[in-house]
């Protein structure tokens, strides 16, 4: 027995069914975690590789180069990116989305073992790294402290890191801006010249001293006891008072040649908020652990957390992207209930009876419900990709049982038992719903086989939209029809409340089928003109693709700018902060918007891993805004970047690069302004410096343009000693020897560690600071041969100036310089145009070429992607028309409604100013599905009217006027589905705007012209065929007639 | 004995055989589904694109002095339902077995 035959027959099996399905995906529901975007897999690796004492052109030449070869053969790989710095090899490898990392990490292990051999000997292992969007911190926390100031290292490692680093799913937790304790023995180097004494001596003197020492076990009678020294310091007081030699026959101490400084660090990153000192705490996740979860796990223990710590420790919240990630998901959510709210508005005018509409909407939960179970089954997230999918289907799953209910309807209505006019009703119209919905799952289906980032973020659409139609079909055939059988009955008199209420909706309705019936009356009479006139409109819209600009993402306003500033290298970190502070209390100020401000300033220490992933140094800046909600401010997040940029272009001429990233960081593909990289390929410094500067001044002329960069740095200027070997050798000395002698005084030897309450601090011995301030200083350090005779630096060589070359950079084995700007108030398509016609026009020297990066190439790429599939997905849904219309010109009739459909896109595009961009692509991918439809219930019904024996004209004019409800009703459905989504103005409202602005402008304008062109064709087309069948039938007339002429 | 053929739109069958029971005729035999059209007027039957719905046909054999009483339930029947169709048939039985 049929589906519909049993659902009808047995009730309450049906109704349990769906029942748990909905129990099912309620629960799922309630077990699905939030995120912004779809799991998106890490597809980069890094590979360092040290080799201690190379300059960055030997790395680059002897590390970089050889790794570089092999590594090229790595399967997937699309770019491969090096930066080779004085010691280090840095090498990204970029592979294609949508391939296992762990696959291709062990790919890279078996070409490192290849290569390991033919690098130099002091080389260092390479070392593996995986990069994900998952390094990028998910809270920050800012630390305020008055009296705890000095101890705050401790104070917040014991009491705040490690709980929070035990809680399930973070990765990470560091701290900036509090500098950890360390003792310093600052020596006095005339003192030790005087004593004949050296910082070495003093730190094994140190190392010596500070120990405790066992001494084996020895028995005293029936007993054993444990013999220990115990050496180590109580305080650190007692250092200072250490003996640490002899001279005249005299006991010498610490205190006379050095004094001891229990203190903190001396260069550290000092970490600002709101203008006021103190800590920031860094929060990173593991990879693949939900943000929400953990932000909320995380928000949960610090009102705990803060009881425990002293009363002057103060711990609030910069950022928490979970709100980010929660707002948007909120508001999406109310995107989904309006459009539910408004398909329920139109399916009630329609149908002018609660009970039918009800039948209806019960679809619509059902099926968006059950997905929640794919979502939870494969282990996916409720997320912005998801939730529109929701949003997208509303629309769309209630059309298959409006057809249901339609033909069952008219079957009570001829006097059907409910049951009886249930079965056959939906019997007779099953196949063209199966029909319609193939038609939809051929345009979603395909999504799921796109690849690149754009397949990453639209599987999960392609998926839940593609499960929600089966899912919405099966409904239509067994809950609708059983729905009905049950609740529908033959109403022949209505209530007066009915008469008052919907009738007059009726009249309205009823004027609008003879309205349009007669305006199909007309254009049928004049098929040549309308032709002309459709196409006319076509081809003009098509001239304004020319005005619609393109962009890779819409920019998302998540509240976030990232500002990192750089003064001229070798600034003192004293003039970063002062400057700094000058621009925090300005921008705060100015800037009402901003909630939290923070910066940093100084180099970063070792033990904070997410600061020295990034350029820290002394002279870099890095600032953290978070902003007020969007909804709260009048100020979008580009015009406050704008204001900014201008501030810092106008006041503080000292930075000598500012960015000002929106969103957070920049270049992070979604959410963030779209910024275009030109690459300059050339092996020459000069010359490839050189271009760079002059493509730095093109691009400043270039209106659209903002925050532009060249991503090589200056010649970094230092003091090099030049030791002579041959005096070296004279005294005993090897190079090795004297350079740690001049290390040990500068940067101090850590001598011994002091313990106090379980914790280690560095004893770190060094000339005292007053000492090291000038070229004098170092060129007296003395140095002492293995005899025992001092000689200063200047004596054994020279200190001189050098410039060491910057970081040279690569791409796919080639060196470049990167020239990025931020597009900011016009398209990226029109920026780019220009920037290329002025490239064009300049005189670029041999060997040197340009090519565009940046989200300019991710949005080619995704365009071509997208293009790709539009095509596939054209072919597709033909064939599937050709195969239920058994017809190969009706499925082409039909697909000229896709022209007016891009024709609208490009109009409202125009219309709204939104640029065509990956989303608005999508919009117009989905068109294709959703406007054929219409031309299926059109042709459907015409054919029909012909196959009963109507003349065409009449098939069509009154084919037109009996499916003119049913093709605006579901339209409307669906562009009152899309509405809360192009109007929306919550969080992240900004990404989905363009592709609801998109469906709806390619919709209405194609349903209209549609209805009109459609019939117009389908005339003329079967005028056609009727005319030939009737020549071929005159021509076997007259063989009939006349047989000699056939022969 | 009489053989009555009754051709219906499908939708009237369960009302049929409910009919059949309360005029006492046990026996009957169904033809299934069946395409056909009305003489006069109403919609063809064919199961088609063009015409989806479908047609019934029972045949009965009964003693005469239930025909009139089946028939007159019939007629009843598809007054109720005009736009359903239903017709029914008489004939003689010669012989059987």
């Amino acid at each position: 027995m049929s589906l519909y035959g049993s659902a009808v027959k047995r009730p309450i099996m049906t109704t349990l069914c769906f029942v748990a399905v909905v129990i099912l995906g309620l629960f799922s529901l309630a077990k699905l975690p939030i995120d912004l975007y779809p799991d998106i897999d890490t597809n980069t690796i890094m590979v360092i590789t040290m080799y201690p004492g190379a300059s960055s052109e030997d790395i680059e030449q002897n590390v970089t180069k050889p790794l570089e070869n092999t590594l090229n053969a790595v399967e997937h790989l699309k770019h491969i990116t090096s930066k080779s710095r004085e010691n280090t090899s840095v090498i990204t490898l970029e592979f294609e989305y949508g391939y296992d990392i762990d696959v291709l990490t062990n790919d890279v292990r078996d070409k490192l073992d290849m290569v390991e051999s033919s690098l130099p000997d002091d080389c260092e292992n390479p070392i593996i790294f995986k990069f994900s969007t998952d390094m990028i911190p998910i809270c920050l926390l800012s630390v305020e402290a008055k009296e705890s100031m000095p101890g705050l290292y401790k104070i917040l490692d014991e009491g705040l890191v490690n709980p929070l680093a035990r809680v399930d799913g973070v990765g990470s937790v560091s701290i900036s801006g509090a500098p950890k304790r360390e003792i310093h023995i600052y020596c006095d180097p005339n003192r030790l010249e005087a004593y004949g004494l050296t910082v070495e001596q003093i730190s094994s003197v140190i190392q010596a001293e500070n120990r405790n020492v066992p001494g084996g076990a020895f028995d005293i009678g029936s007993n054993t006891y444990a013999l220990r020294v115990e050496g180590e310091f109580d305080s650190s007081d007692q250092i200072a008072d250490l003996p640490v030699g002899s001279y005249g026959g005299k006991v010498v101490y610490l205190r006379d040649v050095a004094r001891v400084d229990d203190s903190l660090e001396e260069r550290t990153q000092e970490t600002y908020i709101n203008g006021e000192a103190g800590a920031i705490i860094i929060i990173q996740k593991q990879s693949g652990a939900n943000s929400v979860q953990i932000s909320d796990k995380v928000m949960k223990m610090l009102p705990r957390l803060q009881k425990n710590l002293p009363s002057d420790v103060k711990v609030g919240v910069v950022v928490d992207t979970s709100d980010n990630i929660r707002n948007t998901i909120a508001s999406l959510e109310e995107t989904v209930l309006y459009a539910l709210l408004f398909v329920m508005i139109v399916v009630f005018l329609f149908l002018g009876r609660w009970r039918a509409t009800m039948i209806i909407i019960i679809t619509i939960p059902v099926s968006l419900i059950a997905s929640f179970i794919y979502l939870f089954a494969t282990g996916n997230t409720l997320n912005i990709v998801s939730l529109s999918a929701l949003s997208i289907s509303i629309g769309m799953v209630v059309d298959d049982a409006i057809v249901v209910l339609e033909n069952v309807t008219t079957h009570i209505e001829r006097g059907a038992d409910p049951k009886q006019a249930a079965v056959h009703g939906t019997n007779e119209v099953a196949i063209s719903v199966i029909a319609s919905t193939l038609t939809l799952i051929a345009v979603f289906f395909p999504l799921t086989l796109v690849t690149g980032m754009t397949g990453v973020l639209f599987r999960q659409l392609g998926w839940m939209v593609t499960i929600m139609m089966i899912i919405s079909t099966t409904c239509a055939l067994s809950l609708t029809p059983m729905l009905c059988s049950q609740w529908l009955r033959l109403v022949r008199h209505h209530g007066k409340l009915y008469n008052r209420l919907y009738l007059p909706i009726e009249r309205v309705l009823d004027r609008f089928d003879d309205g349009y019936a007669n305006l199909l009356r007309r254009v049928v009479s004049h098929r040549t003109l309308t032709v002309i006139i459709c196409l006319g409109i076509f081809v003009g819209s098509v001239f304004l693709m020319r005005f619609v600009g393109t962009e890779f993402f819409p920019t998302q306003d998540n509240a976030r700018i990232g500002v990192n500033l750089e003064l001229p290298i070798g600034a003192r970190v004293e003039t970063a902060r002062e400057v700094t502070c000058r621009l925090d209390s300005l921008w705060r100020k100015k800037y009402p918007e901003i909630k939290v401000m923070t910066y940093t300033v100084g180099p970063a220490s070792s033990d904070n891993t997410f600061a020295s992933l990034s350029d820290n140094g002394a002279h870099i800046i890095s600032m953290n805004i978070s902003l007020t909600d969007p909804g709260d401010r009048k100020r979008g997040i580009k015009e406050i970047a704008d204001g900014m940029r201008s501030d810092l272009d106008r006041e503080f001429p000292e930075y000598k690069k500012a960015q000002v990233n929106v969103g957070g960081g920049r270049g992070m593909g979604m959410g963030g302004q779209s910024t275009i990289d030109f690459e300059i390929y050339g092996y020459d410094f000069t010359e490839t410096d050189s271009v760079a500067r002059q493509l730095q001044a093109i691009l400043r002329g270039i209106p659209g343009t903002a925050d532009i960069t060249i991503s090589r740095s200056d010649y970094q200027p230092e003091y090099q000693v030049d030791f002579d070997r041959e005096k070296l050798s004279m005294y005993g000395l090897n190079l090795q020897t004297a350079a740690m002698y001049l290390r040990n005084r500068i940067n101090g030897a850590i001598s011994s560690q002091f313990r106090e309450d379980g914790e280690e601090y560095d004893i770190k011995v060094m000339y005292d600071p007053a000492h090291r301030t000038t070229l004098e200083d170092i060129e007296n350090i003395i140095i002492y041969s293995p005899s025992g005779a001092g000689i200063k630096v200047k004596d054994l060589g020279k200190v001189v100036e050098r410039f060491t070359p910057p970081t040279i950079e690569r791409k796919d084995r080639e060196r470049l310089v990167t020239v990025s700007t931020v597009v900011d108030g016009a398209p990226m398509s029109e920026v780019v145009a220009e920037a290329e016609m002025k490239i064009d026009e300049m005189h670029l020297p041999a060997g040197i070429t340009v090519g565009l990066a940046g989200s300019y190439e991710d949005q080619q790429d995704s365009f071509g992607d997208l293009l790709l599939l539009g095509a596939l997905i054209i072919i597709l849904v033909y064939i599937v028309m050709a195969a239920q219309f058994e017809s190969l010109t009706y499925p082409g009739i039909i697909m000229t409604s896709l022209l007016f459909a891009f024709s609208g896109v490009f109009l409202i595009l125009w219309l709204t100013g939104h640029t065509l961009n990956v989303m608005s692509m999508i919009g117009a991918i989905m068109l294709i599905g959703i406007v054929v439809k219409n031309g299926i219930v059109l042709i459907d019904y015409i054919s029909l009217n012909r196959e009963r024996g109507m003349s065409i004209r009449r098939a069509v004019i009154d084919g037109g006027r009996s499916r003119l409800r049913p093709v605006v009703m579901t339209t409307l459905t669906t562009i009152l589905g899309m509405v809360p989504m192009a109007v929306g103005s919550g969080q992240g409202s900004e990404m989905w705007r363009p592709m609801g602005v998109a469906v709806i402008g390619g919709l209405t304008f194609s349903t209209i012209l549609t209805l009109l062109f459609v019939p117009v064709l389908y005339c003329s087309f079967a005028g056609r065929g009727v005319k030939r069948t009737r020549r071929k039938l005159r021509a076997s007339n007259t063989e009939f007639k006349n047989p000699d002429t056939a022969l | 004995m009489k053989s009555i053929l009754i051709t219906y739109d499908q939708a009237h069958h369960e009302a049929i055989i409910e009919l059949l029971d309360r005029s006492g005729c046990r026996g009957f035999t169904g033809f299934g589904t069946v395409q056909g059209r009305g003489s006069s007027k109403g919609e063809p039957h064919y199961g088609t694109h063009a015409w989806p719905s479908l047609a019934s046909a029972i045949i009965t054999i009964v003693t005469d002095d239930h025909v009139d009483a089946l028939l007159d339930r019939l007629k009843a029947l598809d007054e109720a339902k005009p736009l359903l169709g239903l017709r029914a048939f008489v004939w003689n039985i010669e012989r059987s077995i």
